[in-house]
């Protein structure tokens, strides 16, 4: 998602700033113990600690740990957190978790099992912060055990209550009148930070000297705000900040461009056409027919789009929508391409528009009952990259008869036509669950119970994607746990079905560009180490590289 | 009497107008609050479970239940209870919160920008206007061509000169980070160095307006009968010049100057962008940004105020100084 801002906005100050000959670069080498970080902080921070208020600032994994870490960059067993290990009955309707033992809250309270039941209970009697849908009932069986019960099969409900229940101490929350609104101004967790000071400008986390797993090396990570990706990029030459999370031009270069920094590229969201494939809720348009998105995904030429558009960043997609080279263990090989084709096969386009009843005309565009296949694919504005990469598409597409006209629109306009299904096509990107499966993917952009006829809010299958074996096999997923063998049968049947139909045209899987000082620094995820996903912004993830960081030459 | 009684209606309808505006034009924007931050959440990574929008609904209490007219009367109920809402974008701070800890920025800097863009503009107005002929007047283009530079390209060109190339000032922020806002000589020094940049962008682009009107109504001015009297009388150049020309010409620039003051609430948009200023421009891109209803209402409302505010002022100053302005009958 990162990726489409404006470059060529960024590649203008870049300019101006590189034509001011001596830029100060310094800030590369120093050594030194606070982290400074951009999280794409545009404007003032607004004091707000309350770690399931959509408007906080920090919180979970810093200040507030879950249970468990899940990892989603890596097909990883979870990292134990707060809990220590957890088991599911038979049927998967009753959750057991051991908790660690001798956790201090940051007040010097002692963390007991009564936390994570008063945290579990809060949540699921508070509409407002139930942010996961959790309906289980929690009971304290010793200080260090609790079990949570569900009314039914909740395997998969497994990584949001463990991983994205961020535990509160009781003896402060309770006095909390209303805790959806509580802006929590003093945070108390049990996280390896603690809140240093706060401005409206920036604030700090200091290390927690009485975190169990020891005091973090880092000892201050100070979180800036900023007006944008420009001025990130302007601050990422100055060398005032470490990391971030955005595109900056010509990445490929960034050592020499930035001396001390480095980048790291993962791929997470796969960069899609949406389309509005469903015509029995309303949708209306030639992409209706799955011939007419087929012909379009063989069209295609990535190769072409990922040059010119996405800098050779993105990588390879299944037509599955499993996350590639995450879950290369559950790729089907019931799929036809297991990836999808990153050249043009015209030919294949040609016969499936043919056999679908289409004729070429005289201007060399298809055309069925008089009418030309014409498309308008939405864009937002500014997001110059998924621009150039329609450009570029629709130039590949006219070749083989299909005229598609990219149309774009302010972010709040596209946002308001996704949602109501007002599209024929559209550009955006296909996300993650909270653990590293595709069943989450799969539940929340292909499933009949996401969507919504044409006119009324859809979220998020905007494709009004609808099919009985998906549905069938999510619900199957659901009640077989993470592991079992027994799940692949499903997937295949999933990702067979979503390549038959083809709902999203696969593009390219899209990456999330870091950049970050590896001189001051050591310990940042790699390819070959990714312990945590490497963005800024990802929580709890960020809080896990903050736990790894050393300053370097200490 | 009657005078000030029906400039007072005037002034009343006017803040109903634009009252009833700031309800009905942010309502036209496409999109609605809780899709918004959805969708602001996805992209740093947040998730897009169904569940959670459920929830935010739930929090933001923006179902959509209440009709049109009934929001309406709300609204202006709560406004005359002087209670502006609690702010979407920035949940759960009240909008009057948002407002004043973004207001006193902006005006202490645009409106200190825009005195000294007067004060330079009109001063060196006069100056080449009653030196007419002289190299002087080169100073009219040179500032209105700094004036038709498109002010985001004029800041951008300065950022990436003085601050990122010389390293005179720094990059943006309103303050440095590491200090504690206060009244402390430490922070009003750091608050002064970040504010020179922005401030100097917006006298070089707005000086030229104030110069080419001042030197072309001493031109005027200078051919009045009272300025050759002045001069026959044998009094001093400059004199003549300050006490007897300028002091007329001025007269309309005092009242753009009046109006230009209402404007300065309204900040500098664009100077808060490049800056990472933290005043009330930046507030009102988030709220139009994020749909945020309340704080975008709040804003325009503060801005109306600070208009008609200014308007009234020089209304009722006119009437003060020229018996022309108060009464109809006496004009032909």
């Amino acid at each position: 998602m990162f990726l489409h801002k404006r470059l060529f906005a960024l590649g203008l100050v870049a300019a101006l700033a590189a034509t001011a000959a001596c830029s100060g670069s310094g800030g590369g080498g120093r050594s030194r113990d606070t982290l400074v970080v951009y999280t794409g902080q545009a404007g003032d921070y607004q004091l707000n600690f309350n770690p399931y208020a959509p408007t906080q600032i920090e919180g979970p994994g810093t200040i507030y740990e879950p249970l468990f870490f899940f990892n989603i960059a890596a097909d990883a067993p979870p990292k134990p957190l707060l809990g220590t290990e957890f088991t599911w009955n038979a049927d998967g309707t009753e959750l057991a978790v051991t908790l660690r033992d001798g956790v201090t809250w940051s007040d010097g309270e002692k963390f007991t099992a009564e936390d994570v039941k008063f945290t579990f209970d809060l949540v699921a009697k508070t509409p407002a912060i139930n942010k996961t849908g959790f309906k289980g009932t929690t009971t304290v069986v010793d200080d260090t055990h609790v079990t949570v019960k569900f009314s039914e099969p909740s395997y998969m409900d497994g990584p949001q209550v463990l991983g994205q229940l961020w535990i509160l101490p009781e003896h402060i929350w309770k006095n909390y009148p209303a805790p959806a609104t509580e802006v929590n101004d003093e945070p108390v967790g049990t996280g390896p930070f603690r809140l240093g000071d706060f401005k409206a400008q920036s604030f700090t986390l200091r290390a927690n000297p009485g975190y169990w797993g020891g005091e973090p090396a880092l000892k201050q990570v100070r979180y800036l705000s900023l007006s944008g990706n420009q001025a990130g990029v302007d601050a990422l030459k100055a060398g005032s900040i470490d990391w971030q999370t955005a595109p900056i031009p010509d990445v490929a270069n960034i050592e020499k461009n930035y001396p001390g920094y480095r980048s790291i590229t993962l791929p997470l969201n796969q960069v899609s056409l949406f389309t509005c494939s469903n015509a029995q809720l309303g949708c209306q348009g030639a992409q209706t027919d799955p011939a007419v998105r087929k012909a379009i995904y063989f069209g295609m030429n990535r190769t072409q789009i990922n040059s010119l558009a996405f800098q050779n960043l993105n990588t390879e997609m299944s037509p599955g929508f499993t996350l590639q080279p995450r879950d290369a263990n559950l790729l089907s090989a019931r799929l036809t391409d297991r990836m999808a084709p990153m050249n043009p096969d015209t030919a294949k386009a040609d016969r499936l528009l043919t056999s679908a009843g289409y004729a070429k005309g005289a201007d060399g565009v298809y055309a069925k009952d008089g009418k030309p296949l014409a498309l308008t694919v939405k864009v937002v504005a500014g997001w110059t990259d998924y621009i150039t990469a329609l450009e570029t598409l629709s130039q590949q597409l006219l070749r083989i008869g299909i005229k598609i006209t990219p149309q774009q629109l302010s972010w709040n306009e596209w946002a308001d036509a996704r949602g109501r299904g007002q599209f024929e096509l559209l550009i955006d990107s296909v996300e993650q669950g909270p653990a590293p499966d595709p069943y989450y993917t799969y539940s929340y952009f292909f499933s009949t119970a996401t969507t919504a006829p044409v006119g009324q809010a859809a979220n998020p299958n905007f494709a009004r994607f609808s099919n009985p074996v998906v549905d069938a096999a999510l619900a199957a997923l659901k009640r077989t746990d993470r592991g079992n063998p027994a799940r692949q049968p499903h997937y295949d049947a999933i990702q067979a079905e979503l390549e038959e139909h083809m709902p999203y045209i696969p593009v390219l899987t899209g990456g999330v560009p870091n950049e970050y000082n590896a001189k001051a620094f050591t310990g940042w995820p790699g390819e070959d180490d990714l312990y945590a996903f490497p963005a800024v912004w990802k929580r709890p993830d960020a809080s896990q590289v903050y736990l790894r960081l050393k300053p370097a030459g200490s | 009497m009657s005078h000030h009684l029906r400039r007072l209606a005037f002034y009343l309808t006017a803040l109903w107008a634009a009252v009833t505006l700031n309800f009905v034009i942010p309502r036209m924007l496409p999109g609605n609050p809780v899709d918004i931050l959805m969708a602001k959440l996805q992209q740093r990574g947040g998730s897009v479970d169904p569940a959670a929008r459920t929830a935010y609904e739930t929090l933001l209490g923006t179902g959509g239940r209440e009709s049109f007219a009934e929001e309406y009367l709300a609204y202006l109920g709560n406004l005359l209870r002087g209670d502006l809402g609690v702010s979407v974008s920035a949940f759960p701070a009240e909008v009057s919160e948002v407002i004043a800890g973004s207001l006193p920025w902006t005006v202490v800097l645009v409106g200190l920008a825009t005195l000294l863009s007067f004060l330079l503009g009109v001063g060196l107005g006069a100056v080449a206007g009653w030196r007419r002929g002289t190299w002087l007047d080169s100073l009219v283009p040179a500032t209105t061509m700094l004036s038709a530079v498109p002010y985001f390209w004029l800041a951008l060109i300065l950022v990436a000169a003085l601050s990122s190339g010389l390293g005179w000032f720094p990059l943006n922020g309103g303050y440095d980070v590491v200090l504690d806002p206060g009244w402390s000589a430490e922070f009003i020094g750091s608050a002064l160095y970040h504010g020179t940049l922005p401030a100097l962008t917006i006298v070089l682009s707005s000086v030229g307006g104030w110069l080419l009107g001042m030197r072309n109504m001493m031109v005027s001015v200078m051919s009045e009968d009272y300025v050759l009297t002045a001069r026959a009388k044998g009094l001093t150049d400059s004199r003549v010049m300050i006490r007897y020309a300028a002091r007329n010409a001025v007269l309309p620039s005092v009242a753009g100057f009046a109006i230009s003051l209402g404007f300065v609430v309204s900040g500098s948009i664009v100077t808060e962008q490049v800056f990472s200023y933290p005043g009330i421009g930046s507030k009102l891109l988030q709220a139009v940004q994020n749909n945020d209803y309340a704080l975008m209402q709040g804003i325009f409302l503060v801005i109306t105020v600070a208009v008609l505010g200014a308007n009234l002022l020089v209304d009722v100053l006119y009437g003060l100084i020229d018996a022309r302005t108060r009464d109809r009958s006496t004009v032909s």
